[in-house]
């Protein structure tokens, strides 16, 4: 069934083949039936058959399902729609970026749908085409083939260097079309194409030196096609038909000049070859706005996007990075990379999205966990117990002078009479008895007495070498008891000089000797001493008495007289 | 005794004899150029009952009704150091309420009379007999009195509640005011009195008249503080 010979036949019974795969439901796939797998192969050849002129590179004209496995009747259609896919995104890609190319899509697929009919019906006028079209296609450069091919140009051209070749391409596509036709029949096959390896040279020496011969290269084309212009390129192409005419007669010295100049590099060269060709109109702006340099990029991608190698493209692509970052680094830097940056120079909100690196310079909040709780509570519970608080203590004022005495008002009523107190108030201001001046007076000697002591005896107890203060003459009563027993009682330290001395006790002159002491001679004189003492006492006491006798008698004479 | 009576004699002749020659003398004035002039008296110094003529001083202190009992109580220490030490008769008229003081022929000092009766007086004013005693004792003691009215018209609770400020709780701000000036006050319902020597009665004076006019005893007792370190100072 699937046969080229059934061209006009199978396409409808494809069609309802499809139709009724579509209309059935999706639960009946589930379970195999011979009767949907028939359908389902004669729809996938309709498929695969009507999209064959579309696809690039199919090695089957048809899908073969005769026989075959489903995993290689899915192979086969794999096979086709794989590059299919791959143009069809270009194409979409290329529609996305010039809109109007689909309205001329639309004329030339009009006249391609005419074409494409006459090869349907001249099969082998088709298949030749086709072969031709697929052979031209299959040579592995995208770039070439007809108006179809010529998309799939664009779509190179733009993956390379879209916005500046969006111009050219069309011109150049068309020259480069018509230039293939021209040479079709000629020297050229699939393989090698004159067109191709003058471009290639070019563009090496390009490379090399920066010239602009893609220029005059594509002027040269534009020369041979105008009637492909396009509204885009009428001021270049102005310019360049002006320049073409002056340079006709130069064409084909031109030619010798890019021979010569593949030969020998710097020996013929000219000013045009480097400082480019005098022009003059509109588009010089934007010419030399661009850059001589992009110009021949563009000149050279233009006029070699066919020969374009892999290595050739990291070239380019490195390039275009350099570009970028020198640009970048023309342009002023990104507030990121200045210095210090206050909020009024970056934009609102800008830091946020910038993950910024600060110091803390705060300790990061310690994180709470039972641990940490049950520690606390320990150490709590400890100074608890040891009663040890950290409390804040008032640092103790030094007074800065001494505090002024305070007078007391007393306010009771006073013991003394008024006749006493002015009494006493003359009393002092002659200054006969020296009395305290005031109440505190007194307290204050009283005090001062009573830590005197204190201290007296607290130096007793602590000094190692104890001096004894010096004694105040105190008039008091000293007990007379023996030294002995005080210097039990009282600490050693204690002088005994307040003590009663030995010839207060007792004043005696000479040797003192006890009576069991004394020899004979001292015995014998002791007792009469005594006796002396006694006897002039008695004489005393008789003389007395008759003293007073006589004066008796006196008187009782005076009376008897 | 024979001497006095000369004395009087002559002094009344003396008197009789100033008159007689004022009386010759105005008529004839022409005559008396052969009369030689008296000499001059020599005088001994008079007693102090012989300045009145002879004739005994008297004081006659009347006595209030508050202080009756009080001098019936206190009257022997009143009567001792009057009778005894200034040398003044000294007695109480009970029909007329009154202590009549008199002078004796041996009394010393014709002073003595009037400081017993400023004494008795104090006394009557309300100060006890101790204190009133200083007057006896020391000359340049006075007593003086003056009204609450005097210093700021005060009528009604206005007029209790300065008593009551004079007085302080239990009598402390007066016994305050008394011990720092050394003298000695009576607050007599609306009469103020104080006993003491001039500069003091000046000072005790000043802090009741601001405790009258309102100001509190805090603030009098920091002036009296510095009175008292003042005359602290003094000696």
């Amino acid at each position: 069934m699937a046969s080229t010979d059934d061209g006009g036949g199978a396409k409808p019974v494809g069609f309802d083949s499809l139709r009724r795969l579509k209309s059935t439901e999706p639960p009946l796939f589930l379970s195999p039936s011979p009767d949907l797998s028939q359908a389902a192969r004669l729809a996938s050849q309709y498929l695969f058959s009507s999209l064959k002129p579309f696809a690039p590179k199919s090695p089957f004209s048809q899908l073969l399902t005769e026989g075959f496995d489903a995993e290689q009747i899915w192979q086969q259609i794999d096979l086709q729609s794989q590059p299919l896919l791959l143009s069809l995104r270009r194409h979409v890609r290329h529609f996305e970026k010039n809109p109007e190319e689909i309205q001329k899509q639309f004329d030339l697929d009009r006249d391609r749908f005419g074409d494409s009919r006459k090869e349907e019906t001249e099969d082998g006028d088709g298949d030749d085409k086709l072969v031709s079209r697929e052979g031209n296609k299959s040579d592995g450069l995208e770039s070439e083939g007809e108006s179809f091919d010529e998309d799939e140009e664009d779509e190179v051209e733009e993956e390379e260097e879209e916005e500046e070749e969006e111009e050219e391409d069309g011109p150049d596509d068309g020259e480069m079309d018509n230039e293939e036709k021209g040479n079709a029949d000629g020297v050229e096959d699939k393989f090698l194409k004159i067109k191709e390896l003058e471009e290639y040279l070019v563009d090496d020496e390009e490379k090399e030196y920066g010239l602009k011969k893609e220029k005059k290269k594509r002027k040269r084309g534009e020369i041979t096609d105008k009637d492909e212009d396009e509204d885009e390129e009428g001021d270049k192409e102005d310019e360049e038909d002006d320049e073409e005419e002056d340079n006709e007669l130069g064409l084909m010295g031109l030619d010798d000049d890019d021979e010569e100049e593949d030969g020998s590099k710097m020996g013929t060269a000219r000013y045009e070859d480097f400082f480019g060709a005098k022009r003059t109109g509109q588009g010089k702006k934007s010419q030399v706005f661009g850059g001589s340099d992009d110009l021949d990029m563009d000149d050279g991608n233009n006029n070699q996007k066919n020969n374009l190698s892999t290595h050739e493209k990291e070239l380019e692509k490195l390039r275009s990075e350099i570009e970028t970052m020198e640009n970048a680094n023309l342009e002023p830097k990104t507030w990121r990379m200045q210095g210090e940056v206050t909020a009024a120079k970056r934009p609102k909100n800008s830091a946020l999205e910038v993950d910024l690196d600060f110091e803390h310079n705060v300790r990061p909040a310690p994180v709470i966990t039972e641990e940490v709780t049950v520690s606390l509570e320990e150490l709590i519970q400890k100074r608890i117990l040891e009663g040890r608080f950290d409390d804040v203590q008032k640092p103790p004022t030094l007074p800065s002078r001494p505090p002024r005495e305070k007078i007391e008002l007393d306010e009771n009523k006073s013991k003394k009479g008024l006749a006493a107190l002015y009494e006493d108030e003359y009393v002092q201001k002659t200054g006969f008895i020296s009395t305290a001046l005031s109440f505190s007076d007194e307290q204050k000697k009283e005090a001062s007495m009573l830590f005197k002591k204190l201290c007296l005896k607290l130096d007793a107890l602590s000094h190692f070498h104890f001096t004894p203060k010096p004694v105040i003459e105190d008039m008091s009563i000293q007990a007379n008891v023996p030294a002995l027993a005080m210097e039990e009682i009282a600490p050693l330290a204690v002088s005994d000089a307040a003590m009663l001395a030995p010839e207060e006790l007792f004043a005696g002159k000479g040797d003192i000797k006890e009576e069991t002491e004394l020899t004979k001679a001292e015995r014998k004189r002791r007792r009469a001493n005594k006796k002396r003492k006694f006897k002039a006492e008695a004489t005393k006491r008789v003389t007395r008495k008759v003293q007073q006798n006589s004066v008796m008698n006196s008187a009782g004479g005076n009376d008897e007289s | 005794m024979s001497s006095a009576t000369v004395n009087g004699g002559e002094a009344g002749g003396g008197m009789d004899m100033d008159i007689e020659a004022a009386a010759v003398q105005a008529p004839t004035p022409a005559a008396t150029n052969t009369v030689p002039f008296a000499q001059k008296p020599n005088f001994k110094p008079l007693k102090a009952h012989e300045i009145s003529d002879g004739q005994t001083q008297f004081r006659k202190v009347p006595v209030p009704p508050h202080r009756y009992t009080p001098l019936k109580k206190a009257w022997m220490e009143i009567y001792t150091p009057i009778y005894e030490h200034m040398k003044i008769d000294i007695r109480m008229n009970l029909k007329a309420r009154r202590v009549e003081l008199k002078t004796r022929q041996d009394t010393p000092d014709v002073s003595n009379l009037q400081k017993c009766a400023d004494f008795v007086h104090a006394f009557m004013l309300g100060f006890d007999v101790i204190d009133a005693v200083a007057l006896l004792r020391l000359d340049e003691l006075y007593a003086e009195s003056f009204e609450i009215k005097d210093v700021k018209t005060l009528r009604g609770e206005h007029l209790s509640r300065a008593i009551g400020r004079l007085s302080g709780k239990g009598g402390k701000t007066k016994f305050a005011i008394e011990n720092a000036t050394k003298t000695r006050i009576v607050i007599a319902d609306t009469k103020i009195h104080i006993l003491g020597s001039f500069s003091n009665i000046k000072v005790a004076r000043d802090s009741l008249c601001s405790l009258i006019l309102g100001s509190p005893a805090g603030k009098v007792y920091s002036k009296l503080r510095a009175v008292t370190a003042r005359m602290a100072e003094r000696f």
